[in-house]
């Protein structure tokens, strides 16, 4: 802890006047910087507070870009909040760290084991039964389950902090669902940007091995001889604060991200519905909360859980990671009793201390606890039963009326020394602050040993002088770097020094879930490509013909609001209103089905469900998308600048998807999507614009536009006039737009892309129908169909056909389960016996 | 002996050994088609030191595709049954024959304590995690301040332990009403102490959390009662139902069952089906279900007959 090297810094020094007197903090010291942080110190001196600032926002655009977010929901996502300077721990410090980590987790393990097993450690009251038993997170429907693994904790996670000594201190384990690991993966990758030349510069440790790793720990811990096994990571869904990580995390580790309705018991396993046949799952990775993951044990309203999944667990069909029930040890209590258990079970004391903890269960610990509660951190042994209480922060009032919460049920209340957490320098506009700062660290069970993410994930406060440091209430994201010279790089598991081939993970296919949102997808981005570009087309033809009352354009401009109305469904231009004032509804009106923006955000929510099969570059695309139709402008004039963007977004969408996706089943539903959505649309415009008899001036004008809004113009144009193609613009918009096979913005074309996606999917039935219809299309007469009578005909019974052909996907591709309910008995009719 | 005590064992004799056949069937009706059906329930009687299972079959239609059973944490017969044949009528049903012999009661061992001498004793003597399970509240036996102001009328520190626990019987018998439909599974005590009316599984609950909070370990029995028919006329057949006390852990180790429905300690007339900390541990049977249907219907049918030694049933 000594430091080293001296400080001529304006930065530093304005920084180190502001440090906390009691606080220890990572990067300098009183006359100082810590050791190992000479590197991080120059390049903070090179950079400036201006570079520092300029970093501070790169890093927060690049999160933006790849769609880093942390929240709820749709509304209450928010950009994950990143500050540019790395937390430096040198190599030999981390190794003396993931020691004391090790331990902890070899001891957290055997403890689990033994509350859901023998059950010695309560019975000889080494950890007081009260403290466990009271605790929500003791899950009495799995005692007697035991994990088929070697640990029954395969994710180990760990809140930590230095106290004022210096010493990393252990603030809380995390143990139920861990989050995170994801998080440092992505801050990572973001703050390798930002710094990019100290990180070049530096010898840290990289974290792609934990990965594997964690992969790897995974499929050890499957009860089958299946290899290699099959793994999901079961998720609540995008509606989960940590959506984003869930996603990212399936990505890293190679295993699909599952919901509920993807997961199906049968025969007492459990089963992942892949396209139209079940897959055999062996091992979860639970993101799910203990009370959601089993509807018939649990909380019966859970629609989160798959019903018969600790029945499962327990007959080890499947193994659930970490093992439903393992949220008590995140229990305070247990840090008043785990050295202990450490004594007890591993004959070893513990390494990495705790805050000293009373558990007022115990008579004499109350009476502690009730006389110092001024001065000590008053916490219920669960976090669902109410907040952490600082005792200096509380009035006369508010004390006396937790004494008496203590006093009613001690055995719910712990006391806990206040710790003093050490600082880190967060970039402000105001200079460099020291922030309290909370490092969590990860650990997976592989090969007999925990295997330790080398750093973590960093957080400091959200202000200066806050002491809680959490995501809740606003806290930045640290990168963590763990120095490390080629010699002592952190160990690696096995498998992973072996390295050669790649581990092996198993091939899923899509659930009805995966593929219905790839399905609608696709056809939301389509839709919201052809309305812009619709709704730009005529936008710009009645800026030149709308004054011009009478005039053949004049009339044209209302076919083709019309046409608007009838293609996007969002309803017809109001009485008296400009034609600009209707387009911009169209475009703008996000309470509006069909509207650009409703449909954007329809794609955004589908691609949030799929988001493990997207790649980056698709949620920079999304998220640019989403920007643009959120700046609203004021001026009518920008309207075309708007669809400019919104459509540079969307073709950027649709390159991505041609030029970047494996031709695989999840490119096929999207695609498909596409393709429906566009013979649909196409159909839908030339019914409404070209099937009525009108005078050839304005036939002309209407179907130039509809040319246009089905980027063909310039194709008729050249071929009209190399006398290739019909001069007649009629006859030319059926041909381009409905008969020509290489064009591909023709309903034939989109009824052979179908065909093939179809034949990918392995649909034949589908697939046959698809291309019937397409062979129908080439069969008929393009003389024909200039009678518009027969065209109006004609173009409703193939839009029925397409129409049909989506409708039969349904059942075959997106058939989601029934709705779920519980059912109770409850207590039915009971009896008094007659009188003796 | 107290005239409390005497009063409580000078009732007829239900304490000979007999031979019970119990049946219980739950059937669900819907209204249309159920796609899957996962259910757990209790549908085996326990083995204890009172009871012992002759035979016991269950009967699930449609045909289960999968039918498995566990001893839970409290040392219950626990049944997954998972149907995944389309239905639109369950039927869960078991018929258990059971011989039962339960001792009377020694009141007169059990006043050699009183309450708080019991709660101390058992507190030495007892397993450290039995006694802290039974002990603590629990999600429908909160031990709010009514329910400790209540219990302390009955049960007070220095009052002899087997006095208490007929005073305890008695007097929730005496002041709550028998009324069906006044409470459900989510009616709390202090609620309960306000309305002083409810069900067996109320007076069950109330009773255990008066034991709990002066000290003594409690805990919630779910099971079956022998009943007489109106007088001159014969046994129905379904006709009777489940049923729910309370047992208490006294010094020696040894667990006493009263019964404050019936305003009596349990006799050989009681069966046993589970027991645990309240009805959330042992309910009977519940489910989760696939399905369109908004609306079902539930039948329970329950009936005990006493076998005779021929075989027949009375």
């Amino acid at each position: 802890m000594s430091a080293a090297v001296p400080l001529e810094s304006g930065v530093l020094d304005e920084y180190r006047a502001r440090l906390r007197p009691d606080a220890v903090d990572e990067l300098v010291t009183v006359d100082g910087l810590r050791t190992d942080q000479a590197a991080l110190g120059a390049a903070l001196d090179a950079m400036g507070m201006a570079g520092l600032q300029e970093a501070r926002e790169e890093a927060g655009s690049l999160a933006s870009d790849e769609g880093v977010t942390y929240g709820t929901g749709q509304a209450g996502a928010r950009n994950w909040a990143i500050d540019p300077i790395p937390v430096l721990i040198g190599g030999s410090e981390w190794t003396a760290l993931t020691d004391g980590l090790r331990q902890r987790a070899v001891l957290l393990d055997l403890v689990l084991s033994d509350l859901y097993g023998d059950r010695t450690l309560l019975r000889r009251r080494v950890i007081p039964p009260e403290a466990v038993l009271a605790h929500d997170g003791y899950i009495r429907q799995t005692v007697g389950v035991d994990a088929p693994g070697h640990r029954q904790l395969v994710v180990a996670a760990t809140d930590l902090s230095r106290n004022a000594d210096g010493a990393w201190t252990v603030i809380s384990d995390r143990t139920q669902a861990p989050s995170g690991p994801g998080y440092a993966m992505a801050t990572r990758r973001i703050i390798s940007r930002v710094m990019a030349g100290l990180h070049r510069a530096t010898p840290l440790a990289r974290l792609r091995g934990f990965f594997q790793t964690f992969t790897a720990a995974l499929q050890d811990a499957s009860p089958s001889a299946t290899e290699p096994p099959r793994v999901v990571l079961l998720t609540p869904g995008p509606g989960s604060e940590t959506a984003f990580e869930q996603a990212y995390l399936a990505t890293l580790l190679g295993f699909p991200l599952v919901e509920a309705d993807d997961l199906v018991m049968e025969q007492g396993k459990v089963w992942l519905r892949a396209g139209d046949r079940l897959e055999q799952v062996d091992v979860i990775l639970r993101r799910v909360d203990a009370a959601y993951a089993d509807p018939l044990e649990l909380r019966g309203d859970s629609q989160l859980g798959v019903p018969g999944l600790i029945e499962a667990a327990r007959n080890r069909t499947v193994a659930v990671v970490n093992p439903v029930g393992a949220g008590v040890l995140e229990n305070p209590a247990l840090l008043a009793h785990l050295g202990s258990a450490a004594r007890a079970l591993i004959g070893e004391d513990l390494r990495l201390p705790s805050p000293t903890t009373w558990w007022c269960g115990r008579p004499n610990e109350l009476s502690h606890v009730l006389a110092n509660l001024d001065s000590l951190v008053i916490k219920p042994i669960s976090r669902a039963m109410g907040p952490v209480r600082y005792g200096w922060q509380l009035n006369g009032a508010e004390r006396g009326e937790l004494a008496d919460r203590l006093r009613a049920e001690p055995w719910v209340w712990c006391g806990q020394e206040p710790m003093q957490l050490s600082t880190a320098p967060v970039v402000t506009r105001a200079g460099l602050e020291p922030r309290r700062f909370v490092l969590r660290t990860f650990g997976v069970a592989h090969d007999d040993d925990y295997h330790f993410l080398p750093g973590g994930l960093g957080r400091v406060a959200a202000r200066v002088g806050e002491y809680t440091v959490s995501n809740y209430t606003g806290a930045l994201a640290k990168d963590v770097w763990v120095l490390s010279s080629d010699a002592e790089q952190p160990a690696l598991s096995v498998r992973d020094r072996r390295l050669g081939p790649p581990l092996v993970v198993r091939a899923t296919g899509l659930s009805p879930r995966v593929a219905d949102n790839l399905y609608w997808m696709g056809r939301y981005a389509e839709r919201a490509e052809g309305t812009a570009r619709l709704l730009k087309v005529v936008d710009d033809f009645a800026e030149d013909n709308v004054s011009r009352t009478g005039t053949p354009g004049a009339v044209a401009t209302d076919v083709l609001l019309q046409a608007v109305a009838w293609v996007t469904v969002t309803g017809s231009i109001g009485a008296g209103e400009s034609s600009v004032s209707y387009l911009r509804r169209a475009v703008l009106d996000a309470g509006r089905s069909g509207t650009v923006r409703h449909c954007a955000s329809q794609v955004i929510n589908a691609a949030q469900h799929v988001r493990d099969l997207l790649s980056v570059d698709t949620w920079a695309v999304l998220g640019r998308l989403n920007q643009t139709l959120e700046e609203i402008p004021d001026d009518d004039d920008q309207l075309q600048t708007l669809l400019d963007d919104v459509l540079e977004s969307l073709l950027a969408l649709a390159g991505i998807m041609a030029q970047s996706m494996v031709r695989d089943e999840s490119w096929a539903f999207l695609d498909a999507g596409c393709r429906m959505e566009r013979a649909q649309m196409t159909l839908a415009l030339l019914g409404s614009a070209l099937t009525q008899q009108r005078p050839r001036p304005v036939e002309d004008l209407v179907v130039e536009a509809v040319l246009r809004a089905g980027e063909s113009i310039i194709t008729h144009r050249r071929r009209a006039a190399a006398g290739t193609g019909p001069t007649v613009a009629l006859e030319s918009a059926i041909d381009l737009l409905l008969l020509d096979r290489l064009n591909p913005r023709s309903v034939i074309y989109q009824a052979e892309s179908m065909a093939s996606d179809l034949t990918l999917l392995g649909d034949e039935a589908s697939a046959s129908r698809a291309l019937a219809l397409a062979q129908a299309l080439e069969a008929t007469d393009p003389e024909q169909l200039l009678d518009v009578p027969v065209l109006a005909v004609q173009l409703a019974a193939i839009d029925q056909e397409f129409r049909r052909l989506s409708d039969a996907l349904a059942p075959r591709h997106f058939l989601r389960q029934a709705p779920r309910r519980p059912q109770s008995a409850g207590w039915a009719s009971p009896w008094q016996v007659a009188d003796d | 002996m107290t005239e409390l005590a005497q009063a409580a064992i000078s009732r007829p004799d239900h304490y000979t050994p007999r031979r019970y056949r119990v049946r219980h069937s739950t059937i669900y009706s819907y209204e249309s088609e159920v796609e899957a059906c996962y259910e757990r329930g209790f549908l085996r009687p326990l083995e204890t030191w009172s009871q012992q299972v002759v035979s016991n079959e269950v009967l699930v239609s449609p045909e289960p595709d999968v039918i498995t059973q566990h001893v839970d944490h409290f040392g219950n017969h626990s049944f997954y049954v998972e149907v995944r044949t389309p239905h639109t009528e369950l039927v869960v049903g078991k018929v258990a024959y059971v011989d039962v012999a339960w001792p009377r009661p020694n009141l007169e061992s059990l006043n050699s304590f009183t309450v708080a001498e019991a709660a101390a004793r058992v507190e030495q003597e007892a397993d450290a995690l039995e006694r802290a399970e039974f002990l603590l509240p629990s999600a429908l036996v909160d031990l709010a301040p009514e329910v400790t102001q209540y219990a302390e009328g009955i049960l007070w520190s220095d009052r002899p332990l087997g006095d208490a626990l007929v005073g305890l019987y008695s007097t929730i018998y005496r002041d709550f009403k028998y009324e069906l439909g006044a409470t459900s599974v989510r009616t709390r005590l202090p609620e309960l102490l306000k309305l002083r009316k409810g069900v067996c599984q109320d007076f069950a609950h109330l009773s255990v959390g008066c034991l709990r909070s002066v000290g003594l370990p409690a805990r919630y029995v779910s099971g079956y009662v022998e009943t007489s028919p109106p007088p001159g006329q014969p046994k129905l057949e379904g006709s009777d139902a489940s049923h729910a006390w309370t047992s208490v852990l006294v010094p020696g180790g040894e667990w006493i069952d009263i019964d404050p429905t019936n305003d009596h300690f349990a006799d050989s007339r009681y069966i046993v089906t589970a027991w645990g900390r309240d009805f959330r541990d042992v309910s009977p049977l519940k489910g989760v279900i696939y399905t369109e249907a908004k609306k079902s219907e539930l039948t329970v049918k329950v009936d005990v007959f006493r076998v005779n030694p021929d075989g027949t049933l009375s």
